[in-house]
């Protein structure tokens, strides 16, 4: 019998690109290899049988010799690809981007073209779920204003969207200091006016920071809100398609639905 | 007629979004512009959604009305001069004030600003224009802007409103010079088609004087383009030269002239007109007015006018979407009207979208090998869009496709199944038989979408004896006695 090998990594796109590294040149063979991502929720509780669980400490050096060989021998778009799946809640991302990248190593750049195979369908779907969840949050975001003219922003994504949202806000609002914290995770994107923006955890969050907003702010909120609900045609209303548009877990964020 | 002077922001918002909700024009796509580190704001050519209202339909711009007070007495129009509604204006420092708070707080993609007549068209158009100006010399508003050109301005006011927009948009109001003439008294058509010719003179010569060759979507390569546009006035406008734009001092900042192209719409159901009509008019415009888009609104009776159809079964919505579905195939599918319908028949099917009611039609040309076919080919079959047709073309270099790989590839087979084979096999055994396959795409719930169902009356019939159905409002909606 078999034992299998299941390399545990943290749930970060160098942890998992660190346990490709180290899977790949364990020279097992791709079949009695796993990689497990860290999650919160699954807590060991699902030990697989006749496997020798090894932990795999992150290494930056090791996931940038993962990620330079994907850009030279894949491709730059199969690394976006790559780098979003991995930052998406799918269970399992870890093995499917090695399973992926087994291909791609051996196919190229045409391995995108391979919809049809069910590793690179599935890191597609992902892919385009990720797209867009970002593409939501870009409309959908809510600043306020604080007192002393920070902008903030709460948002509770399903995927670890914050390093692909920032980038626009960055470009759009490039004199603004602003915040945009992910609730879910601890974590916040941070913009000052004239230099980088960084991604930096938060574990005491305070949701409550959104309170001591300006003078003006709760003015232009209520100005949003009769906006919001003058311009409805009631004649049309219909529910079940702003449901479908809009769907109901982004809405706790939103001023319009406060 | 009352002034208010003293209305607050918040009243005159509420007065003048409620006033400006019936405008369709609502999108905010078709440019893309990286930001700049003086100002604020960029734009996305996709466009993006902010929210969606209460009806399901998408806010990405502020959407108001500049002014709701109006010379003019366009019997369907909310705003016309006989009604007694309150009226609002702003100031052009409110708008743009307005405009960048939102913004900045993400609740906007840009402004959407149209307007009653306020004194004069030339009146009106200055304060639009202030208002822009405003918006993108003091403020640095980088981001999105569609405006209106009022009928009947001056064409040096529409040039300039042209060099600080994204959008442009002229209401066609409706399909043909007859309606207008009915129902809108002080309107005419070819005072609405001048300001487009300006505007897509405008456009060419820009491009041309940066040097940008000509980006025309697919149709029109496809189509040919047909001279016997029944439109008399359609044609005299299109014969104008290009001296009409007599001025063109640009402002100081670095733009391009309405770079994302203009826009208009249309009123469906308050008159007559079929939509064998309309379509042909929504082609004319694309094919020989360089416009980017054509909307249609589904008639709403707001005046509870006589003179109108009444519109107790709700708005004809299903109608409307009709014609965005066959809207669609004219711009990305290479579709021509005469194609999709004809004197003969002249009202799409309200059973089948235009596409599936188009390929029962032609049975001949089907069904298509998913593993040869051409994409304008693709593009033909029922349920097989732009997006899963170019998911197709790309995954058959790789491997021989069967009905396994489509199911995965998320291409939706329900309609497909009828027309298309897969090495030379089709899925189920299939009689390509024209009753046989209505029956079945008619059982298909998704066929009537979301909410638009109120005003279809489901019958018990045999089918197929008939299959253009009578749409129900065109008995209705007879203009009567004016």
């Amino acid at each position: 019998m078999h034992t299998k090998r299941i390399y545990l990594c943290d749930n970060s796109i160098d942890g998992i690109f660190t346990a490709i590294y180290i899977a790949w040149s364990s020279r097992l063979g791709h079949s009695n290899i796993k990689i497990e991502e860290k999650s919160e929720g699954s807590n060991y509780s699902n030990l697989e049988l006749f496997s020798d669980y090894v932990p795999v400490d992150t290494d930056y050096d090791l996931s940038m010799k993962v990620s330079e060989s994907i850009r030279k021998k894949i491709s730059e778009e199969a690394f976006e690809m790559v780098c979003r799946v991995a930052l998406s809640d799918y269970v399992g991302k870890a093995d499917l981007i090695y399973r992926f990248l087994i291909l791609g190593f051996a196919m190229g750049n045409q391995i995108l073209q391979h919809l049809s195979n069910i590793t690179v369908n599935t890191v597609f779907k992902i892919n385009r779920n990720v797209n867009f969840e970002v593409h939501h949050l870009l409309g959908f975001i809510r600043f306020s204003e604080q007192a002393n003219g920070l902008l903030t922003s709460v948002i509770h994504p399903k995927n670890n969207v914050l390093s692909l949202v920032t980038p626009h806000f960055v470009d759009r609002l490039p004199q603004e200091g602003f915040i945009i914290c992910d609730g879910n995770r601890k974590l916040a994107s941070i913009h000052v006016p004239g230099s980088q923006w960084i991604i930096a955890e938060v574990p005491e969050l305070n949701l409550e920071m959104g309170r001591d907003i300006s003078f003006m702010e709760d003015e232009y909120q209520d100005l949003w809100k009769a906006f919001f609900d003058h311009i409805a045609i009631q004649e049309r209303v219909n529910p079940k398609l702003q449901r479908n548009n809009l769907p109901l877990r982004f809405r706790g964020d939103m001023t319009e639905f406060q | 007629m009352v002034i208010q002077e003293s209305m607050s922001l918040q009243r005159k918002l509420e007065i003048l979004s409620d006033a400006a909700k019936y405008d369709v024009a609502c999108t905010s796509s078709g440019v893309d512009r990286k930001g700049n580190s003086s100002g604020m704001g960029n734009s996305l050519a996709c466009g993006i959604c902010h929210t969606f209202s209460a009806d399901g339909r998408c806010i990405s711009l502020l959407k108001i009305l500049f002014t709701n007070e109006c010379i003019f007495d366009c019997k369907y129009c909310i705003n016309r001069s006989s009604n007694d509604v309150v009226r609002a204006s702003f100031t052009p420092q409110e708008v743009s004030e307005l405009t960048m708070e939102f913004y900045r707080r993400n609740y906007i993609e840009g402004l959407f600003l149209s307007s009653g007549i306020l004194v004069s068209p030339n009146h009106t158009m200055e304060l639009i224009l202030e208002t822009v100006r405003l918006l993108r010399e003091v403020h640095q508003f980088n981001g999105y802007i569609h405006c209106k050109a009022i009928p009947g301005a001056d064409p040096v006011l529409v040039e300039m409103l042209g060099w600080y927009t994204d959008r442009m948009s002229v209401n066609l109001e409706l399909p043909t010079a007859e309606s207008l003439k009915e129902l809108a008294p002080h309107k005419n058509r070819k005072n609405i088609l001048k300001p487009i010719r300006q505007i897509q003179l405008g456009r060419q010569n820009h491009r041309e004087y940066i040097g940008l060759t000509d980006h025309q979507m697919l149709p029109k390569q496809i189509a040919s383009n047909k001279p016997d546009k029944q439109d008399l006035e359609m044609n005299e406008v299109l014969s104008m030269s290009s001296g009409i734009v007599p001025y063109t001092k640009k402002p100081k900042i670095k733009r391009s002239f309405v770079p994302a192209g203009l826009s208009t719409q249309m009123i469906i159901g308050a008159t007559k007109e079929t939509d064998y009509q309309i379509m042909s008019v929504a082609e004319a415009l694309y094919d020989n007015f360089d416009l980017k888009r054509v909307f249609y609104s589904a008639f709403m009776n707001v005046n509870q006018d006589n003179r109108l159809p009444s519109t107790e079964a709700g708005p004809p919505l299903l109608r409307e979407h009709r014609l965005y579905q066959a809207d669609w195939l004219l711009r990305f599918y290479g579709f021509q009207t005469m194609e999709l319908l004809d004197e003969q028949h002249p009202n799409f099917n309200v059973l089948l979208d235009p596409k599936c009611d188009w390929a029962l039609r032609h049975l001949e040309m089907f069904p298509v090998e998913i593993n040869k076919a051409d994409y304008y080919t693709l593009l033909r079959v029922p349920g097989i869009g732009t997006n899963s047709a170019q998911r197709i073309i790309m995954a058959r270099k790789s491997a021989v496709l069967d009905f396994q790989d489509l199911k995965r590839m998320g291409i939706v087979l329900k309609r497909a199944v009828y027309f298309i084979t897969c090495n030379g096999k089709m899925m189920y055994p299939i009689n390509i038989e024209e009753n046989f396959i209505t029956r079945q795409l008619v059982a298909l719930k998704d066929q009537i979408p979301l909410g638009i169902d109120k005003d279809i009356t489901y019958q018990q019939l045999s089918l197929f004896d008939d299959v253009n159905f009578k749409i129900p409002y065109s008995g209705t909606s007879m203009v009567a006695n004016i």
